[in-house]
């Protein structure tokens, strides 16, 4: 990382940009969740809304159905959306570097637009039953065959896989090679016959995850995603992005509660205990530096530097954020405990996740030691 | 500045820090402190933030001081090169001839409260008088006594005398902008300090062997500092961009930031230092080595100018504008 001074952005630029998305936002006023609407339903729409206005993929080209503008104008919406309690932005920034970095000049145009406009809804197809933390054990298989392939296999915890209509596949396509040029991406249509997505109940009640079964799919040679055995870097690129609380639309999110926290400060200045108010100034500091890293490293990515290993850091702080925000949400707010079935308890419960997605705090870990750190191997992996 | 120019002061900066570097505590020496704050001085760098506009930005000076944590160095240029020319470019009234200030603080490090006694005149190296902000931004300028002791050994401090003078008198903004000034310095310099020690300590564990292997392949010691790294990484991120928002944002603003980026790293400086001292092992115990020297100085900086409670307690309030 960059030890001579960073540019964060034009501050002038970007309040312009603030300015014209706050009289949008005030013509639009985000929607309503209906009654039993599912939460990904919902968002969906919030997608279609904000695309509808200009912003989504603030940083993707405009060829590619994006504004050209710069990452820090990305994490200037974000940061509005938070301000004013609206959901986050549509969580497709990693997807969409990991096309524009290894599809096609084809496929990005074909697939970018439709993503950035919520045409197509995506999901990501890595985990299978034997390969959570070892992606490199996966099984899944598509075979050659002339100008196609077939894939069998299982995949699992797949996000909102009943709601997409594409999924960024990882399969195998060479039974003996070393794992990381035998991973072939594909862009698989859900709708595809020998396809059968069953979804799996959450810890808070919610179908996020599914498990996806693959009977004998045929896959047509223009749906594969980059050379064949361009799997593994391409997942490492997606997994990079997705670690980037930026690129995942959740700064928002835990800025909008940290200001609840902190206006309760205020409203019960005489029964609040001094613990929790410092727990609460506690979520702000986690909160401000997350904001200060994302957009430093944002900052750095602009004069260069590649997401890179670096990334973990960036999930690790992320993931010590939100579970300590939704731990003193609790606190603040007990009543969530009593009733059970709140929403803020779900959130909680699923801040839990924050550890396992996206690769584990122990993986993560493991990548810094090893890729940022240089420290010696003790084998594998 | 220009990027090129500004490497070249930070390379004056570390060739100087690598030969005047604290080999270990018996190093922390008057004379040796004198020979080394001259030749410091002879950088010139106290020019830096003297002219209106600054020579050097916000982002620039934070990271010379950075630069200066990283090594042990029982200099002063936080409270000679950097925070007392800035608070004189504030007030307005340019440096008296041949008189080289520090800044005063409360006897607990603390930023000085109301009435002004005790004092003390702290990071003095070479300085021979210290300029104390009062919480309606008077400024006033006090004589320095004999050394106080400290904990922190590579820091010079000395009692402040009673008697005093006003120098000026800061604005609100201006008032704004010295306290977000003076909580990014040395937030930045303690950054440079942990960054620093978590990478002898890294570099330790690639050596040291135990069981046949170096330590450093061992998953337990990996994740002690992939921790360290990612705190190291937090204070940094913070202190950076508080920085950066007090050069390009309104001064209410920069504080802000300026308060999160002291907070995180009064935590996180010194966590991260310990997890260098557990990989060390007992090394690091000993009055020779010079982990306990960056432990002294982080522990003590985490009560400089502002405590985490001071600073808790006001972040967890709204702000009144956004
Ligand atoms: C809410 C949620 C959404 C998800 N969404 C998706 C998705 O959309 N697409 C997708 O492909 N996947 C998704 N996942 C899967 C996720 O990526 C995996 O759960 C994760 O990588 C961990 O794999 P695992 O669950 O098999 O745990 P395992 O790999 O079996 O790990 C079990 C435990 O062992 C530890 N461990 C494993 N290996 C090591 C090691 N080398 N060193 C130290 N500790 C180790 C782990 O840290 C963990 O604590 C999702 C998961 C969750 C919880």
């Amino acid at each position: 990382m960059t030890d001579t001074p960073l540019d964060f952005g034009d501050p002038a630029d970007l309040n312009r940009l603030r300015t014209e998305f706050r009289t949008w936002l005030a013509e639009h006023p985000f929607p309503e969740r209906h009654l039993d609407e599912p939460v990904p339903v919902f968002l969906h729409r919030w997608h279609r809304l904000l695309h509808s206005g200009g912003w989504v993929g603030l940083d993707v080209p405009e060829r590619y159905g994006g504004r050209g503008l710069t990452a820090l104008h990305q994490v200037a919406v974000s940061d509005e959306l938070g301000a004013c309690g609206a959901p986050g932005v549509p969580r497709i920034g990693y997807l969409a570097h990991a096309l524009l970095e290894f599809a096609s000049e084809d496929q990005r145009l074909r697939m970018l637009p439709r993503m950035l406009a919520g045409d197509e809804v995506w999901c990501q197809g890595f985990s299978e039953p034997g390969a959570g933390s070892d992606l490199a054990g996966m099984s899944t298989f598509a075979e050659r065959r002339d100008d196609h392939y077939v894939v069998r296999g299982q995949k699992l915890w797949t996000s909102y896989a009943q709601y997409s209509d594409l999924c960024l596949l990882l399969a195998r396509t060479d039974r003996e090679g070393s794992p990381h040029r035998s991973i072939t991406a594909f862009a698989l249509p859900l709708d595809r016959a020998g396809v059968t997505v069953r979804p799996l109940r959450a810890a808070n009640g919610d179908d996020e995850f599914c498990e996806l079964f693959l009977d004998d799919v045929r896959l047509e040679e223009s749906e594969r995603v980059g050379s064949e055995g361009d799997g593994w870097p391409l997942a490492m690129t997606t997994v990079s992005y997705e670690r980037n609380a930026l690129d995942t639309g959740h700064l928002s999110k835990y800025g909008l509660l940290v200001e609840r926290l902190r206006s309760t400060v205020r409203e019960r200045a005489d029964t609040l205990p001094d613990g929790l108010r410092s727990e609460i100034g506690q979520c702000q500091v986690d909160y401000e530096v997350l904001v200060a890293h994302a957009r430093r490293r944002t900052a750095e990515r602009l004069s260069g530097q590649p997401a890179g290993p670096e990334s973990s850091v960036d999930k690790l702080l992320m993931t010590r954020a939100e579970q300590r925000l939704y731990e003193t949400a609790l606190k603040v707010f007990p009543e969530q405990l009593a009733e059970d079935g709140g929403e803020l308890f779900g959130e909680y419960l699923y801040s839990r996740a924050a550890s396992v997605y996206g690769g584990t705090s122990q993986i993560q870990r493991n990548l810094i030691a090893k890729r940022v750190l240089h420290l010696p191997s003790s084998g594998r992996p | 500045m220009e990027t090129e120019e500004f490497v070249l002061v930070r390379d004056l900066l570390r060739s100087f820090a690598t030969r005047f570097r604290v080999g270990s505590a018996d190093d922390v020496k008057p004379s040796l402190g004198a020979a080394a704050q001259e030749a410091l001085g002879e950088l010139g760098l106290a020019e830096l933030r003297r002219s209106t506009p600054p020579a050097a930005t916000v982002q620039e000076c934070a990271l010379l001081a950075e630069e200066h944590g990283s090594l042990p160095l029982a200099t002063s240029l936080l409270g000679t090169a950097l925070l007392a020319p800035e608070l004189l470019r504030l007030v307005g009234v340019p440096a008296a001839p041949g008189r080289t200030p520090t800044i005063a603080l409360a006897r607990d490090l603390r930023f000085p409260a109301a009435s002004p006694s005790p004092l003390v005149a702290w990071d003095s190296e070479g300085a021979d008088e210290a300029l104390c902000v009062l919480p309606d931004g008077t400024v006033t300028a006090v004589g320095l006594g004999p050394a106080a002791p400290s904990v922190d050994l590579l820091r010079t401090i000395r009692t402040a005398l009673p008697s005093q003078h006003v120098v000026g008198r800061l604005d609100p903004a201006g008032h704004l902008r010295w306290q977000a000034y003076a909580l990014i310095v040395v937030a930045s310099e303690l950054v440079g300090a942990a960054r620093s020690f978590v990478a002898q300590s890294v570099g330790y564990a690639r050596e040291r062997a135990q069981y046949g292997r170096p330590v450093g392949s061992f998953q337990a010691v990996q994740h002690l500092l992939a921790d360290a790294t990612v705190l190291v990484e937090a204070c940094t991120s913070a202190s950076r961009y508080a920085a950066w928002s007090l050069d390009h944002e309104s001064p209410q603003r920069a504080l802000a930031a300026a308060r999160v980026a002291k907070a995180e790293v009064n935590r996180s400086a010194v966590e991260a230092v310990y997890a260098g001292m557990q990989v060390f092992g007992g090394i690091a115990q000993t009055w020779e080595h010079i982990a306990h020297l960056y432990l002294r100085k982080v522990r003590v900086g985490a009560t400089v100018l502002a405590t985490t409670a001071d600073l808790l307690t006001v972040l967890a309030e709204p702000e009144a504008t956004r």
